[in-house]
């Protein structure tokens, strides 16, 4: 398989009042023609500003994207000028947002916020991109597609809306589409139906998928290889069954215990990573999980690990890994 | 969707088939027309501006023509609302007069509109130095006293081709209109600034839209609510400060008919002939809060939280 997008040593900042943010401390991820991969990670580990500094929509002028590659097919989204990076935006790489609820404009209809893309990036006239925008809501199983195009934003569901954007998202046929959390905001009951819906409509059109979650039972379920972000790096990466049977950073052992399980017995209280998340003003200067980490060693305090290859594909970056030792797993 | 009767799965079709389709100023107009005092201040406004328009229908009385056989008179069924100093005819002043406080309120809010709505768009929408400076331009103009600012500009335009187009009217609209202008310019900068935050904006710009067009299609639609009742509110005061300047003698200039100056005439006779004080006094506190009540609905209105 080729590689349709090949993030190098991401580092995005912010500055704010207090200081400077690193949010993104040399993120690398690549994403082959096709594939569904996921990146996990509890909340501020730098996930959805990964995924916004490729698509250059970090907010200005705090956000910067500091250094680092962004490689779409060999050119680097991160160098382009901002008329060649909007064009890209929608066209190869769309984006499904966390919020359902308050990413569609309130004041314009539902097809009229489809068919302006259709317009813009696929030159229809306005019959045939009406035309198109009921096809695709047909496609996201929105009932009476055609009386529901002229409906408002307030007059859909969370659910509902999220489907809108979905159709939206793959409207212009992207080669890319990062789906940054999209069940969050929306009820359990709903959630697989819409992760189905995802996986299934980029894997028949061909599309790769970039699933941000901090769900690693999804994971397991819609990714093909799975990237474990802690304090705005990579941590640990590899296949997703093999991430998800034999961890190999005690990060993600600790996300994995702290998720109940339906398909096993009942230990007892579920396990919480205890402490918090590094203040991203100041991260730790070896790795960055030694404070919250029950098996650190001395010199964890002091070095920063890089990833390594532990088992075919799968990396990590854990000095106590490293030594042959994985305490964490399970037996 | 109010009957009474369960519908069953079969009928569930048809009754979504029924929901009647509603754009939001539809949605808007509905709410709207249930306010009581809205409607009131709607029909009031009305009943003025068709007053206004059939004027010479309504009175066989010309505004300006003096009867010196007939000063003073009191209201009569000859003179509806008497006659004033001159001798001329009180209600055939007054209707003309709605015409002069009509398009003094409406036409000086085309002017606000016209420069004030690209200016805050423009400001908010690029942001940065651009924002800075029209914004610093703005708090200048708005550190003025309106008012001391709207006589300066009336004296200077006087002497231009302005001076005299329509009885010195024109002249008011341009002196207030260029000063009233920094409030919605303000307001349209402001909502355009929150709602740059809006997650729909970053959503349009991953979809790959233009600045332009985000300003255009996303940012200004959003922010149309707060500018009508903007407007709306900005119509009596437009019309308060034509009959102030008219008062003070610097307004249209006569025999043009204004309610400001019909108090200034009758102001020195207010013991003997109240009445001259009194209608023109009523006029404008009518056309004014009805405008208010108007304006006070269209915010409830045009609100979509406010939706019940």
């Amino acid at each position: 398989m080729s590689t349709l997008l090949d993030v190098r040593n991401l580092v995005t900042r912010f500055h704010t009042q207090d200081g400077v943010v690193k949010a993104v401390n040399g993120a690398s991820f690549t994403v082959a023609k096709g594939e569904t991969i996921a990146i996990v990670g509890e909340s501020g580990c730098g996930k959805s500003v990964t995924s916004l500094s490729i698509l250059r929509l970090i907010a200005q002028p705090q956000g910067k994207i500091v250094s680092g590659e962004a490689l779409l097919d060999g050119t680097d989204l991160l160098k382009l000028s901002t008329e060649e990076m909007r064009k890209i935006r929608g066209a190869r790489i769309s984006m499904i947002f966390q919020e359902p609820m308050s990413s569609l404009n309130p004041v314009l209809t539902i097809g009229r916020q489809m068919t302006e893309q259709l317009e813009l990036h696929r030159h229809m006239g306005q019959q045939e991109a009406l035309a198109e925008a009921i096809n695709l809501l047909k496609l996201v199983g929105i009932p009476q597609a055609e009386r529901r195009v002229k409906d408002y934003p307030h007059h859909f569901s969370g659910g509902m809306r999220q489907r809108v954007m979905i159709a939206m998202a793959i409207s212009c046929k992207p080669q890319l589409v990062i789906a940054d959390e999209p069940t969050t905001a929306v009820d359990v009951t709903i959630q697989s139906q819409l992760l189905e819906l995802i996986r299934g409509i980029t894997d028949e059109m061909g599309m790769s998928l970039i699933l941000i979650t901090h769900n690693l039972g999804v994971v397991a379920r819609y990714a093909r290889r799975v990237y474990v972000m802690y304090a705005g790096t990579v941590v640990e990466h590899g296949p997703a069954l093999s991430v998800y049977h034999h961890p190999l950073h005690p990060y993600t052992s600790g996300l994995l215990a702290s998720v109940p399980r339906l398909d096993e017995p009942r230990k007892g209280r579920l396990a919480p990573i205890e402490g918090q998340p590094p203040d991203m003003m100041c991260p730790p200067v070896g790795c960055p999980f030694q404070p919250r980490c029950a098996y650190a060693l001395p010199k964890c305090l002091t070095d920063r690990p890089e990833l390594q290859e532990m088992a075919p594909g799968h990396f990590t970056a854990c000095w106590v890994a490293f030594s042959g030792e994985t305490l964490w797993q399970k037996t | 969707m109010t009957d009474t009767q369960q519908p069953n799965p079969s009928e569930m079709a048809e009754v979504t088939q029924a929901r009647p389709h509603r754009t939001l100023l539809n949605d808007a107009w509905i709410r709207l027309r249930r306010n009581r005092l809205a409607v009131a201040g709607a029909i009031i406004i009305l009943i003025f501006a068709l007053g206004a328009i059939f004027a010479p229908l309504i009175t066989k009385y010309n505004f300006a023509k003096q009867d010196l056989d007939s000063i003073f008179l009191q209201p009569s069924g000859v003179h509806w609302l008497g006659t004033d100093e001159l001798g001329r005819d009180v209600f055939a002043r007054m209707l003309y007069g709605a015409r002069t406080s009509l398009a003094v309120g409406i036409f000086t809010q085309l002017i606000v509109l016209l420069i004030g709505l690209p200016i805050g768009a423009f400001a908010g929408s690029k942001g940065g130095r651009v924002d800075n400076l029209l914004m610093r331009f703005v708090d200048i103009m708005y550190g003025f006293p309106d008012i001391l600012l709207i006589i300066l500009l009336s004296a200077v335009l006087r002497g231009t081709v302005f001076g005299n187009m329509g009885g010195g009217i024109f002249v008011i609209f341009l002196a207030i209109g260029l000063v009233a202008w920094v409030n919605v310019s303000r307001l349209v900068r402001g909502q355009i600034l929150s709602l740059k935050q809006r997650d729909f904006v970053t959503a349009a710009r991953a979809m790959g839209g233009k600045g332009t067009y985000i300003t255009m299609r996303h940012l200004l639609p959003n922010s149309l609510g707060p500018i009508i009742v903007s407007i709306t509110f900005g119509v009596p005061r437009a019309i308060f400060t034509e009959a102030a300047l008219s008062y003070i003698g610097i307004g249209v200039k006569p025999p043009t008919p204004s309610w400001g100056a019909m108090i200034h005439d009758g102001y020195n006779v207010m013991f003997t002939a109240p009445h001259l004080v009194i209608v023109p006094a009523v006029a404008i506190a009518l056309i004014m809060l009805a405008f208010t009540f108007l304006g006070d609905g269209l915010r409830d209105a045009l609100d979509p939280r406010s939706r019940r």
